[in-house]
């Protein structure tokens, strides 16, 4: 069968007319060669929806020389890559994805929405509009497009390069690489402290007319050289009227944490209740250096994060902690954190949580892998989740898989439907009521999560946030 | 209910632990000539000595057994004990006689159940009571080893207790801005840092920080009877001086307290009008704080022999 009938047929959307898309992934020569043999090989693979997003993602990104090699690798990727089903892929085992195609894909067009920006909270920030990166300013940051030839432009090509040969990458990697028309780069030279003056980076979406779901990629690379330290803010919101709208938010946080050096690191993802969330955070850990990382994510239709972190040397600190919260019906929250320690003495701590309403869904897999060298290592895993209605679900699946035989490694799971009596107890015993009681233990159960923002204007949002989401949620039940 | 008599400027619940910067810190009371407990060994001498004038009654027990839930294992087996108003009254008895069980019957404990005889508080039946409700009746428990709750701030988890209070009073609830200079005046009088207010309720806290937090709690939200379950445990003998000074200053002629302990240090600093003495689930002896010291010099083995 002729390539070009194969996509007529499959790309009869209107969204999509001739040429057919398999043509369209042309470029460089090389990768041309190598699409034809991939197609040649294993026509089966190819998916027509993947295609046909990735052919609009690379339509729409201006070449860009610093980012051809990575999207050129991940092309090449998409072309092989199905779309991922419970069924076929077990990282999307308990995930259902199918929102994402329940309707078709636009893109924002070059020029951001005339929406104003939202005022920073901080001097430094960057400021994303449905993706396109819209403003970046302050010590040490800068669009990826802007940046004068030197040190901190080698040290961010070269870092994208290698993100090209990231082996646990998965769609939303690729389309983000494919789609992605800027980097949003904060580059914090050698022995720079910075920790106490966060970069904000927003990230507002404003959705489309309903008719479609519009998709951006937004993306940003830290970079902290050796005994440097910086903290930075992620917010990812809806700036649409009303909820915000429907959209579909693909962005990628590269992080690569040098000796010595320090990165903390907040994400705060309250999105729209239609919209989609999809997310990678890639984290390289060296020598003695320390990530800091809290989340909390309460927005969104389908919520999914890909943390990764990767050890490259020893006696590294990995700090997680995240929250989420499902209080809209069929909401589904999915972090699938993975953190592979090759080096001794590293320590790290991940606590999870969440509170599932509703018929809300709550995924959590947390895999730490600590491998033959990565003797000494202290690792802790923690996951609570409290289920507050009978239809509300959560699959978590916290995994150690330790080969190293002298490591200290903990994990516990504890799913309950209640909040623990005795804690009720005392407060009934001041004389606060059952009810008043409740709301005051949810809210903490989250606040516990949310008090470690260091960064105060985004921790008291995050917190009016969830009183306002938890009494929504009471209401409606 | 009584009439309030400590007009005070948080709470005008009628209560003891508002503001008493104004009252006699320590109260001596009448020599127990007038036995108002009634334990059912209780020799007819001491009740035929009843005459004397005495306060209000505050709470009544009568024959209460109770039993924890989960086991069905008896704990309290007749238990008749009778407290009113102004009177300091120590439990003191082996471990597992059940003294604490007592407190927390007394309080609504779900662990536990009530099987028999009556409590009456104020008038009120305890029994049918929530909680919260004996709580807002004007009952207070220190726990003996006071749980964690992690993520509710201190400050927040006192201002809710207060509002809770006033709410019942019909009175507009606080502000966290208002509650400061509030709360901040009882954080000094126990000696407490004030950074303890930020932290999260007994959240690392050591054994001495629990229970002056537990005082600490008493001391907001006020009560008429205040059972305090072995505050003298784990506090060294400074901080047992400090708080029990600020339960003395928290002591007027209306209101009570009935604590628990195992030491006489405690009652040299509280004086106890009653000493009771619990065996086996119920009251077997009831004496002034002569009583105390007999315990502490010959153990309760001495008690035995000489009921």
């Amino acid at each position: 069968m002729s390539p070009p009938s194969l996509c007529a047929a499959a790309c009869s959307t209107p969204l999509r007319a001739a040429p057919p898309p398999l043509l369209r992934f042309r470029r460089p020569a090389s990768s041309s060669v190598s699409v034809s043999a991939a197609r040649a090989a294993a026509p089966s693979v190819s998916d027509d929806l993947v295609l046909r997003i990735a052919e609009q993602l690379e339509d729409s990104a201006a070449s860009s020389p610093l980012l051809d090699p990575l999207r050129s690798a991940s092309a090449l990727s998409l072309l092989s890559t199905p779309w991922p089903t419970r069924r076929s892929n077990e990282a999307f085992r308990f995930t259902d994805i199918s929102y994402l195609r329940s309707l078709p894909i636009s893109l924002p067009t070059q020029t951001p929405g005339l929406a104003p920006p939202p005022s920073p909270d901080a001097e430094s920030h960057i400021i994303f509009s449905d993706g396109l990166l819209v403003s970046a300013s302050g010590a040490h940051v800068a669009a990826l497009a802007d940046m004068p030839p030197g040190v901190a432009r080698d040290r961010a090509a070269a870092a994208l390069a290698a993100s090209a040969q990231f082996s646990h990458r998965d769609i939303f990697y690729d389309f983000n690489a494919v789609g992605a028309s800027d980097v949003a780069v904060v580059y914090v030279p050698e022995g720079a402290k910075m920790a106490g003056d966060p970069v904000h980076i927003m990230f507002g979406y404003s959705g489309s007319d309903g008719a479609s779901m519009m998709m951006s990629n937004p993306r940003v690379l830290v970079i902290a050289e050796k005994g440097a330290e910086v903290a930075i803010v992620e917010e990812h919101f809806g700036t649409g009227e009303g909820d915000g709208g429907c959209y579909w938010a693909n962005p990628v946080v590269d992080i690569i944490v040098e000796e010595g050096a320090r990165v903390v690191h907040s994400y705060v993802q309250r999105q729209s209740s239609a919209a989609a969330h999809t997310k990678w955070t890639t984290v390289q850990q060296n020598t003695s250096s320390t990530y800091e990382f809290v989340e909390v994510s309460t927005g969104g239709r389908l919520n999914r994060h890909n943390l990764h972190i990767q050890q490259l040397g020893p006696e590294t600190v990995t700090e997680l902690s995240t929250f989420h919260l499902t209080s809209q019906n069929k909401q589904i929250h999915d972090l699938h954190s993975r953190l592979i320690l090759d080096h001794p003495r590293g320590y790290s701590r991940q606590l999870h949580k969440l509170i599932a309403c509703g018929s809300g869904n709550g995924i959590f897999d947390g895999n730490i892998q600590v491998n033959r060298y990565a003797q000494q290592t202290d690792a802790g895993q923690q996951t609570k989740c409290l289920l507050l209605s009978p239809k509300a679900v959560v699959n978590v699946k916290p995994n150690l898989q330790i080969i190293a035989d002298d490591v200290k490694c903990t994990h516990g799971a504890a799913i309950s439907g209640d909040l623990d009596p005795n804690e009720l107890f005392y407060f009934q015993a001041r004389g606060v009521d059952v009810k008043t009681a409740t709301d005051a233990l949810l809210f903490s159960f989250g606040a516990q999560v949310i008090n470690r923002i260091l960064f105060k204007p985004v921790e008291q949002k995050a917190l009016a946030q969830l009183k306002e989401l938890l009494t929504l949620s009471r209401q409606s039940n | 209910m009584a009439p309030p008599f400590a007009a005070a400027a948080v709470s005008s619940h009628p209560s003891l632990f508002s503001p008493s910067t104004s009252r006699p810190a320590i109260r001596r009371h009448l020599p127990p000539s007038s036995i108002s407990v009634r334990p059912r060994r209780c020799p007819p001498a001491a009740s035929a000595a009843a005459a004397e004038p005495a306060g209000k009654l505050l709470l009544e027990v009568h024959g209460l057994t109770a039993s924890v839930k989960e086991t069905g294992q008896q704990i309290l087996k007749g238990v008749d004990l009778t407290i009113r108003e102004g009177e300091v009254h120590a439990i003191m008895g082996k471990n597992g006689s059940g003294k604490s069980t007592l407190t927390k019957v007394l309080v609504g404990h779900p662990h536990y159940e009530v099987t028999g005889g009556t409590i009456m508080f104020k008038g009120e039946n305890l029994i049918d009571m929530e909680p919260e409700e004996r709580s807002l009746a004007g009952l207070f428990m220190s726990f003996q080893a006071p749980i964690e709750i992690p993520g509710v701030s201190n400050y927040d988890f006192l201002l809710m207790a207060l509002n809770a209070r006033r709410e019942k009073d019909g009175l507009p609830a606080l502000g966290p801005l208002e509650f400061y200079s509030v709360v901040s005046q009882k954080v000094e009088a126990l000696k407490m840092e004030p950074k303890i207010l930020d932290r999260n309720v007994n959240e690392g806290f050591s054994g001495g920080e629990r229970k002056r937090n537990e005082i600490l709690q008493l001391s907001v939200v006020g009560a008429d009877l205040a059972l305090l379950d072995e505050i003298d445990s784990g506090l060294d003998v400074d901080a047992l001086e400090d708080v029990a000074h600020a339960v003395n200053g928290l002591l007027t002629p209306q209101n009570s307290v009935l604590m628990i302990t195992h030491y006489q240090r405690l009652l040299d600093l509280i004086k106890p009008s009653y000493v009771h003495i619990m065996e086996s689930g119920k009251i077997v002896k009831t004496g002034d704080s002569s009583l105390a010291s007999h315990i502490n010099e010959g153990g309760f083995k001495s008690i035995a022999s000489f009921v």
